[in-house]
């Protein structure tokens, strides 16, 4: 039986007297689409920052591909191979949408790099992942534009390519769905859909239902810093602790 | 070493560490306002100091009669600093980006660039030598209290800093514009849902300040007997470590550490030669910074 | 092709200093080697300022820790130019790289203050350890640079001039290639570089690291070139010139902070009758170019675009805005 791709063991995270995070415990297996939703305040961005490496685990740990992350600085979880976009869209807004992409990709190049094999062997890796991972989500055209400058939907794109030129074996979108139409969500869902058949694992990070309950395999609760529910979509929706927490709030 | 004269070090320490107080204290107010460091607060004190002597010169008036002109050209140099150096970049007005890097780097700039401005025009009229003051005004007659001598300037300057700090808490406390100041500083945008005038606070705030500021430099003029268009670079900076130590947003934190300031370079200077004074202020700067990432006081509201 | 243009123009403009030689005034030459130390300061804090967002106010010291290297070096144990410039460059880096690890962490106004605290610190160190720097009576009689027996002022221009040359090479390599997509990262939102696989720790000690080594570059050029240093050239207010110029000729653009070097350093000399107007010049003219010319002159990013920027990118702002 193949080690799950991500394990979450146990993991809490207090700050001071509020236990963010109560022990939880989770699996995500290679090639799974998995939702994590919960009520605001129920724990998942710190979930999400546990797992990243923004901050440290008070107790359990994380592991990724079989291999403790916990503790580990962002960066190196990163290097490892978990890719992420953010909720409140963190573009380099001053940098082109080349840039910006590339940034996903350049991971420890250096300075010696720079100076002496100027689009040497690294550098052509780099451009030609930036390259692949424009055209995947649509945005070759604006290569040169500025980030500042591109509309909310593309933003997001932008996110995901980056994201996506690190290569990443897992991919955590943040509330991907934010700020869209029901049209745009449909969109959104069979891109990431498109993206689960090339073989990549996502754990989706959700407020919003709908977009969950469309894509996901597997759907994980959490309320009051506590796993409440782990199992497929329809299941859960069915599942009263699970209405309970949400106070009867259905489709969002 | 003889406790007679380390106390007397610290009485002397504290003396100047209560200038720093008053120089923290608008430096406090302003950051907790703004959000942005005033990187001209060392001049408003060496404008402070210098009207006051062009008043003596011109006129000779009674001392209070000078207080109380610095104090008023202390208010009239903050409010024009704050239209000149910080209004220009307040063009949008929600929190976000009111508090970003942007604004404060900005600002920290063109503060800056005020501040020099105001120094080396007071250079060019004034060069760079002291200026004395006239022996009639000068606070040095000494007074003997057992073993350790203070002058009575530093009477003046402990009984005008309490006056200061009572005339604060009173603004702060229980006058309006110091509600406003207090919530402006605690939630800009919660302020304006109010219907706080944050405008009228953030000026008030300037206003305040720096007539804290203008008050320090002329007691300081008044007390060492010379003043020089540089003064305020230094006081300027051990303020903002005053500040930082005391944890950013807290005034009796600023104060209390403005006073261990004062203390540590007076006791400072028995084992290290005047020149190397310097040096202590920027020591704890680099402590705090590095060790104390909210202040040695500080509550963890702000991180560095 | 930009990179290239921009190049071509720097060149050009080396040449047209040289070329200052032909009014065979050393008035002149002096002027030029000036401004050419100049660029190597400001292209240097370019680096770590415009291009990784580090706000440093105290850039002046590390170019005062080289000059003093070098003239020691030379009047204390005859070290000739070839092995000074050298030695400048690596203890100016070294110190840079002590500054740098502590204050890695700190957020920008901070490590500012930081940057601050730390060039006065060395400035006052320079000034009282009078054993090893004499204080503030400096250092005199540095030898000139000789190499191969070559010497005199044109000689000096033109190996300034290599130097100033190698050094913007070497600006130019680092900020226009992946690694200054780094470093502008960095700039943009340095936790979010973090979370994209970017060791920011690492690139902002060995972007501080190159500036510093780049500023002692500089600083063993005017010790070699002037003869005579002491701890006046190297205070807070040496700092800020150099960052003004970067500020004028704007942040993240080379060819900016060439420009701006050449303005900030010609512009004085020019009011030289009205000597001490200088320092308000430069505090004038920081001013109006924050607040009027924000990108600066070529700039590539500009205070209050960043703060309209920032709007968009708050939590709830509204889509209109847009």
């Amino acid at each position: 039986m193949e080690a799950p791709l991500l394990a979450l063991r146990e993991v809490t995270r207090r700050f001071g007297g509020l236990t963010a995070v109560d022990s939880v415990s989770a699996e995500i297996g290679r090639g799974e689409l998995v939702g994590l939703i919960g009520p605001n305040g129920a724990g998942k961005t710190t979930l999400f920052n546990l797992i990243s490496g923004v901050t440290p685990p008070s107790a359990g740990e994380v592991a990724f591909q079989g291999r403790v992350i916990s503790g580990l600085r962002p960066f190196e979880v990163a290097r490892l191979g978990v890719g992420r976009t953010f909720q409140n869209l963190r573009v380099f807004p001053n940098m082109t949408v080349f840039d910006n992409v590339s940034v996903g990709a350049i991971r420890g190049t250096g300075l010696g790099d720079a100076l002496f094999s100027h689009g040497g062997q690294k550098a052509r890796a780099i451009s030609e992942v930036t390259t692949e991972m424009l055209a995947k989500v649509g945005l070759a055209g604006l290569v040169d534009e500025l980030a500042a400058n591109l509309s909310y939907g593309k933003r997001k794109l932008l996110e995901i390519a980056r994201a996506l030129a690190g290569r990443p074996k897992l991919l955590i979108l943040d509330e991907p769905a934010a700020g869209l139409n029901d049209t745009e969500t449909v969109e959104l869902a069979h891109f990431i859909e498109s993206l689960r058949a090339e073989g990549l694992t996502i754990l989706v990070v959700e407020h919003d239902m709908g977009l969950v309950m469309r894509v996901c395999s597997r759907v994980i609760v959490l309320a009051f810093g506590r796993k409440i529910a782990d199992a497929d979509p329809a299941s859960v929706q069915r599942d009263p602790a699970v209405l309970d927490a949400y106070l009867g709030a259905g489709d969002e | 070493m003889d406790p007679t004269v380390l106390l007397q070090q610290v009485v002397n320490g504290l003396s100047i560490g209560l200038v720093y107080a008053l120089m923290a204290i608008g430096f406090t107010l302003i950051f907790g306002v703004l959000n942005v460091v005033n990187f001209a607060h060392g001049e408003v004190y060496t404008i402070g100091a210098f009207a006051g002597l062009l008043l003596i010169t011109a006129a000779k008036p009674p001392l209070w009669v000078v207080l109380v002109l610095v104090l008023l050209s202390g208010g009239l140099v903050g409010w024009a600093l704050e239209r000149i150096a910080f209004r220009p970049f307040r063009r949008f007005r929600d929190e976000a980006s009111l508090k970003s890097k942007a604004m404060r780097e900005a600002t920290l700039l063109s503060s800056l660039a005020v501040s020099i401005i105001v120094r080396e025009a007071l250079e060019l009229k004034f060069s760079g030598e002291m200026q004395t003051i006239p022996q009639a005004y000068l606070l040095q007659n000494p007074i003997q209290l057992g073993p350790i001598t203070i002058t009575d300037g530093n009477l003046i300057i402990f009984g005008l800093s309490a006056v200061s700090l009572g005339a604060l808490q009173f603004v702060l406390y229980r006058t309006h514009i110091g509600l406003a100041i207090r919530a402006v500083s605690n939630n800009v945008l919660g302020a304006q849902f109010v219907g706080i005038n944050t405008t009228r606070a953030i000026v008030a705030t300037f206003v305040v300040g720096s007539m804290l500021g203008a008050i320090a430099g002329i007691m300081v003029g008044l007390y060492q007997g010379a003043i020089f268009p540089q003064m305020g670079f230094e006081p300027g900076v051990k303020a903002f470590v005053a500040m930082v130590m005391g944890g950013l947003s807290s005034i009796p934190g600023a104060v209390a550490c403005a006073l261990i300031l004062g203390v540590s370079e007076s006791v400072a200077t028995q084992f290290f030669s005047d020149g190397w004074k310097a040096l202590v202020s920027y020591s704890f700067l680099l402590v705090t910074l590095w060790f104390f990432p909210s202040g040695i006081f500080g509550s963890k509201k702000e991180k560095m | 092709m930009k990179a290239r243009l921009n190049l071509a123009l720097v060149a050009g403009l080396v040449l047209l200093l040289i070329g200052l030689v032909a009014f065979k005034s050393s008035y002149f030459d002096q002027i030029a080697i000036t401004t050419m130390i100049f660029v190597i300061l400001s292209a240097s804090l370019n680096l770590i300022t415009g291009s990784a967002g580090l706000l440093s106010l105290g850039h002046a010291a590390f170019f005062g820790v080289g000059a003093y290297t070098a003239a020691l070096l030379s009047t204390r144990f005859g070290w000739p130019f070839w092995l000074t410039l050298p030695a400048a460059g690596a203890m100016a880096a070294l110190v840079g790289a002590v500054v740098a690890v502590p204050t890695m962490r700190l957020t920008s106004i901070y490590f500012a203050v930081a940057t601050l605290g730390i060039g006065e610190m060395i400035y006052v160190t320079m000034l009282n350890w009078v054993g090893l720097t004499r204080g503030p009576m400096g250092v005199r009689s540095i030898p000139g640079i000789t190499l191969f027996g070559a010497e005199g002022m044109v000689f000096s221009m033109v190996v300034t001039a290599a130097v100033m040359l190698a050094a913007l090479w070497v600006v130019h390599r680092l900020m226009h290639s992946y690694y200054g997509n780094s470093l502008r990262a960095l700039r943009e939102d340095d936790a979010c570089a973090d979370a994209m696989g970017i060791d920011v720790g690492r690139l902002k000690l060995q972007s501080f690291g190159v500036a510093c080594c780049l500023a002692g570059f500089a600083g063993a050029l005017f010790a070699h070139t002037t003869g005579f240093i002491s701890p006046e050239s190297f205070r807070f207010g040496e700092s800020i010139l150099v960052l003004s110029m970067v500020v004028v000729g704007g942040l993240g653009s080379l060819y900016g902070s060439v420009i701006g070097a050449v303005i900030l350093t010609v512009l004085p000399e020019l009011l030289r009758d009205l000597g001490s107007w200088r320092m308000i010049t430069v505090g004038g003219v920081l001013f109006f170019s924050i607040l009027f010319l924000p990108r600066g002159l070529v700039g590539e990013v500009s205070a209050i675009d960043l703060i309209r920027r920032q709007i968009r990118h708050a939590p709830g702002a509204s889509r209109a805005a847009w």
